[in-house]
């Protein structure tokens, strides 16, 4: 073998181990599932007074497929909502996960957990990765999926928070992921106000995706979601909402 | 009638003198000048591994007695519980504390066995401390209620031998209390007791806080602070003149009760056996300070 005798002389040994440290301190296959993400459709979040929008892009690559079958906005918990952007296979191991913490939270407290211990639920998870397999439910590699979770605390402070697959998480006012995230961040920096209402979110949300999108943005390739200070809840628009949502912009 | 609280039937199993019979021993032991005799009138009991039948027993519980009494308002909660520690007819000791202060808003007395009362307080406030750690914030009263209903039954099939009530000020500043059952039944509460004394506080706690009982439309007036420390205090004074279990008036008249109350953030502790703040500083309405009264309490009894 070519390897032996000079076992991780060049940087590319270090891409093997899931666990392995590179000389320069770094963790490749963590820093590669992180560039997974960038594959993915976009997703937006911005935070607003009123609440949080989500709006997320739906590749849709045949005509022949069922739109409604493609699911890249989800509700967690009542209070709580996310958005996927990257291996959307891996968020549902993330999501089912943080289902059951926000379950066993109301069981035991009988109470909405909040939007931070709920992420941080999904990032004890996402760190939980290992090449020797002995916990039964750990994942051999790291999560190739980022989230944005949105949700209203009980006071009603509404929560918009990003989360990657180095098991961070990090709260915005706006933020983008996926595929055109480098443009739709951008367009957001400019665009973004503390003042913004609901409805301008909404607008803005889909107006950034419009521009980073290379379909046509429709009421089929997109998703829009939000969780409202309001009622507290999170909730993904019927179509219809999604139509009115569109004429706006 | 519990048969846990009939004297001389506590703990038989247990070789120190605690229930009445070992009482005759040591008694005859102390005569004897310590010298054991084995024959004749005066012989002690011995034990023959091999005289007939024997039935082993596992009696885990006892019954220590105690009161506990929470009675909330619009913006207070009084949380009180008496001291004595009973088993039959003995006081072993007439200081401990039943309370437990989980945090600025919510407290806790419980009833029943005191070991396991010591155990149920230690595991809460661990718990309290992880949640503190984890989510950040203190936990509600609410938040307390459903983990102390479910702690409880966890321990479905070798219940906790506690009596609970726990009472506090809820997010919008409003008091109130829930009562529990050994195994994590509750329910939420203005005014209840639990504990040895149950049956003969509760109707009148019902009655004058609650109105029961009362003519058919008549208002009931609501109680300030000072007299709901009054009342429960009342509560305590009669109940100890019935119920050996529960202790009533000490030798300058008070009751040796702990009471707290909290009114809004404040958790304020009155012992009359060693507090500073006695009746007075209610009826004068001077509040001790929050920390200072729960320091005091927490170093006194852990």
């Amino acid at each position: 073998m070519v390897r032996e005798g000079r076992m991780f002389l060049t940087r590319s040994e270090y891409d093997r181990g899931v666990n392995t440290f590179s000389p320069e301190g770094r963790l490749f296959q963590v820093e590669y599932a992180i560039e997974a993400i960038k594959l993915g459709s976009t997703a937006i979040g911005i935070k607003t007074e009123q609440g949080v929008v989500l709006a997320v892009e739906k590749r849709l690559t045949s005509p022949l497929l069922e739109p409604r079958s493609v699911e890249k906005l989800v509700v967690i918990d009542s209070q709580i909502g996310c958005a996927m952007s990257g291996l959307t296979a891996d968020a549902r191991t993330l999501i089912d996960h943080a289902r059951v913490e926000t379950q066993s939270h109301r069981f035991t407290y009988d109470e909405p957990m909040q939007i931070d211990s709920c992420a941080q639920a999904i990032c004890d998870l996402a760190l939980q990765f290992g090449e020797d397999g002995k916990e039964e439910d750990a994942m051999s590699r790291p999560f190739g999926v980022a989230l944005l979770i949105a949700g209203i605390d009980v006071g009603g402070k509404p929560s918009l928070i990003h989360t990657d697959p180095s098991g961070t998480y990090v709260k915005w006012d706006a933020k983008a992921i996926g595929a055109g995230s480098e443009g739709a961040q951008t367009a957001l920096q400019e665009a973004f106000s503390k003042t913004l209402t609901l409805q301008e979110a909404e607008v803005l949300a889909l107006r950034t995706l419009k521009q980073v999108m290379e379909e046509k943005l429709n009421k089929t390739n997109v998703e829009i979601g939000a969780a409202l200070v309001e009622t507290g809840e999170f909730r993904v628009y019927s179509s219809e909402e999604l139509e009115a949502c569109i004429e706006r912009l | 009638m519990d048969p846990l609280l009939r004297p001389g039937h506590n703990a038989p199993h247990l070789p120190a003198a605690m229930g009445p019979g070992y009482a005759d021993v040591f008694d005859r032991l102390s005569r004897q000048g310590g010298r054991v005799e084995t024959t004749g009138t005066n012989a002690l009991p011995t034990f023959d591994a091999h005289a007939g039948a024997k039935q082993a027993s596992f009696q885990p519980y006892q019954n220590n007695g105690g009161s506990v009494v929470a009675v909330a308002g619009k913006d207070f909660c009084v949380v009180a519980s008496d001291t004595r520690f009973g088993l039959g007819f003995a006081v072993p000791t007439r200081m401990i504390s039943r309370n437990l202060v989980l945090n600025d808003k919510v407290v806790l007395a419980t009833a029943g066995m005191q070991a396991d009362t010591c155990t149920l307080h230690k595991v809460l406030r661990i718990r309290l401390d992880m949640y503190r750690q984890n989510h950040g914030k203190d936990m509600s009263l609410g938040a307390v209620s459903q983990l102390l209903s479910n702690t409880l039954y966890y321990k479905r099939f070798f219940p906790y031998y506690t009596f609970n009530v726990l009472g506090g000020v809820d997010e919008n500043g409003e008091g109130f209390c829930y009562g529990y059952d050994a195994i994590g039944s509750h329910e939420k509460v203005k005014v209840v007791c639990t504990g040895s004394s149950q049956s003969l506080i509760q109707p009148v706690l019902d009655n004058q806080v609650d109105g029961k009982q009362m003519y058919d439309g008549q208002p009931v007036a609501e109680l300030s602070l000072e007299q709901t420390v009054e009342l429960v205090k009342d509560c305590f004074s009669s109940a100890g003149e019935r119920d050996i279990y529960t202790v009533g008036l000490d030798g300058r008249g008070q009751p040796p009760l702990y009471v707290k109350i909290l009114k809004l953030a404040f958790v304020l502790t009155s012992h009359p056996l060693r507090s500073k703040y006695t009746r007075s500083h209610f009826i004068q309405g001077q509040s001790p300070a929050v920390r200072d009264s729960q320091t005091t309490t927490d170093t006194y009894f852990t």
